[in-house]
């Protein structure tokens, strides 16, 4: 690797629009740069805060094993978040002061309303902004999100910074192993046949929350996104397959 | 922050007409720090003219030379590849981060593996390093290597590669293509492109049968390449990158301060972002720059909006600003006019400032 020849060079646009990868901080110019670092702290907020509201549960599942199921998740979530943070230190942050610069563990008030928007002063998903009650809640809330962050993580995978795209590709397989232990621990839940109204109470809780997470049909950030290939599918197309699997898993477990 | 160590020029080859080869000696105690990975690259930084420049080489020794070494084609017009190809002696200092990349993938000495390589000129260099590295390491292994190159005189580490083959008999597979130069076989003349690959997965290098590929070389054949790799039923976890890290393309400019004076309570902030630019009145005291344009529904880059992410970096071109703290900028980045925009303040009357630069 050496600078190029101007003449075999071609516009870093084109290059992106056709699929092109960049592989250093030297490669991506300034609006590019910007858009990943802020897709970055999307996700190293989001892994944080739901490392954070996960770790309170913990002492509240049920047995042994779902404890250590919860455990793994929180464990894995704060190393998920390590992998990305060290890339956006080698675009400049300050990772030490990064992981603690937020109160992750804050939550608003259960009946608060935040739509899609970002709340308060990290990144985080707004769905991870909102209180566990207890550990069926939890529960619930891992399953909803544990699909939609397969689904982003598995879109993200392919995107044009490619040290990026190669470390959603390694954890992908065990986030989704994240969503299938809560689907393993609901379908537990559900050999009570007194947790079902708590349980449907609690899905109508959380499903407008994370349908929300993927974002406004029409986004002119999506668009921006896509002209650099750091993301591919739309949000609503991204969403619409979210909304299937998730019924199609209740429709298995008769929640439906 | 970046943290740069001095190495010592032990030695420079000339190795074609605009390319040397260069090795380097950290200190004992940086010797840790040095221990690269195959693939991975040096940033050097060196000031011209006042101006700090920083560029990146790839690393073209394997991990079992024992030396740390780099490639520096002559670029035109560039300061730093000149300066490297014309004036670098022996015994110089050169200043260096430590290796960075992922331009590889983990060997595993029991498996065997068929890797094939892609490199445009000077992208050979980091191509070198895997290929030395896995035949060494991964006995079961084999590689094949398609190099593009204008002419045969311009081709880097020709003897080198040949060195190679004899030592690997077998094992290590290197096809030559030459853009301004007609050989025996047509197929060896011209661009590597997807015709080009289509023909040579046909007959020369049988693509079933590669486990992974990497590419690296100017863009529009990166593209070509890679696209005719995944035709050929490759995975995009199948095929690995390694972009030339190309001068900055952005202009110079001269951050100028402002003569107007910073009399007013209030400032008139020109903002430009995605190309359009706003103006906008904002107050000196209380808001940040990010906040006046995020007002000003601009989609302006933050995230931790603390100084520490550095997502929010714009270029001032004109006026004064104050930063209120600074986590993730470097001095050089902040005398090229770059500041954090969330912790920025206007103290002049009128400032310009760019998200696109």
């Amino acid at each position: 690797m050496t600078s190029s020849d101007p003449q075999e060079s071609m516009p870093l646009e084109d290059y992106l629009a056709q699929g092109g990868k960049l592989t250093t901080p030297e490669n991506a110019p300034p609006r590019y740069r910007g858009e990943l670092l802020r897709l970055m702290a999307t996700f190293v907020d989001s892994e944080l805060a739901g490392a954070a509201g996960f770790a309170d549960i913990v002492n509240q599942g049920p047995g042994i094993k779902e404890r250590i199921a919860a455990s793994r998740i929180v464990l894995e979530k704060l190393d998920h978040a390590e992998r990305v943070l060290a890339v956006m230190g080698e675009f400049g942050a300050d990772i030490s002061r990064y992981a603690n610069h937020h109160p992750w563990t804050a939550r608003v008030a259960r009946d608060s309303d935040l739509g899609a928007a970002r709340h308060g002063s990290d990144m985080r998903l707004a769905v991870l902004h909102y209180p566990l009650q207890d550990w069926l809640d939890a529960v619930v809330m891992n399953v909803l999100m544990g699909r939609a962050v397969t689904l982003q993580l598995d879109e993200l995978s392919s995107l044009s910074y490619q040290p990026l795209g190669d470390i959603f590709r390694t954890i992908l397989p065990r986030e989704r192993r994240h969503m299938e232990l809560g689907e393993e621990g609901l379908r537990k839940l559900l050999q009570d046949k007194a947790n079902k109204p708590p349980i449907t109470a609690s899905i109508a809780y959380w499903r407008p929350r994370v349908a929300a997470s993927f974002g406004a049909a029409a986004s002119q950030h999506f668009d921006t996104q896509k002209k650099f290939g750091l993301r591919h599918t739309g949000n609503a197309e991204l969403a619409a397959e979210w909304a299937r699997q998730v019924d199609s898993f209740l429709g298995d477990i008769g929640l439906r | 922050m970046a943290r740069f160590f001095p190495l010592e020029v032990t030695e420079i080859r000339r190795e074609t007409r605009d390319a040397v080869v260069v090795t380097l000696a950290p200190r004992d105690e940086d010797r840790q720090a040095f221990d690269f990975t195959q693939g991975q690259y040096l940033t050097f930084r060196r000031s011209f003219d006042g101006e700090e420049l920083r560029r990146s080489y790839s690393i073209c020794t394997g991990k079992d030379e024992g030396l740390l070494r780099v490639g520096i084609k002559r670029v035109d017009g560039g300061a730093f590849s000149t300066w490297a190809n014309e004036e670098l002696k022996a015994g110089d200092a050169l200043e260096a981060m430590a290796p960075m990349g992922a331009f590889h993938v983990p060997l595993q000495p029991e498996v065997s593996r068929h890797y094939l390589a892609f490199a445009g000129g000077s992208g050979i260099t980091p191509v070198l390093s895997l290929i030395k590295t896995t035949l060494a390491r991964e006995p079961g292994s084999r590689f094949t290597l398609i190099y593009g190159n204008r002419s045969i005189n311009s081709i880097m580490f020709r003897e080198e590669l040949e060195d190679i083959k004899n030592t690997h008999l077998g094992r290590f597979n290197v096809v030559h293509v030459l853009e301004s130069e007609a050989q025996e076989i047509d197929l060896f003349s011209g661009r590597i492109d997807a015709e080009k690959c289509a023909r040579l997965f046909k007959g020369w290098v049988n693509i079933d049968a590669v486990d992974m590929a990497f590419i690296c070389g100017p863009e529009p054949m990166m593209l070509a390449i890679a696209a005719s790799l995944r035709e050929h039923g490759l995975r995009d976890d199948q095929i690995k990158f390694e972009l030339f890290a190309s001068a900055p393309r952005r202009a110079k400019h001269v951050v100028k301060t402002a003569a107007d004076g910073a009399k007013a309570e209030t400032c008139k902030a020109t903002i430009t972002l995605d190309g359009s630019t706003r103006i906008i009145e904002m107050a000196k005291k209380g808001e940040t720059l990010l906040e006046a344009a995020l007002a000003a529904s601009l989609d302006a880059p933050f995230a931790c909006k603390a100084g520490v992410c550095s997502t929010c970096r714009a270029m001032v071109l004109e006026g004064e600003v104050e930063m209120e703290t600074n986590h993730a900028l470097e001095d050089y980045e902040v005398r090229q006019g770059y500041v954090l925009t969330c912790q920025c303040h206007p103290l002049s009357d009128h400032v310009v400032v760019t998200y696109d630069q």
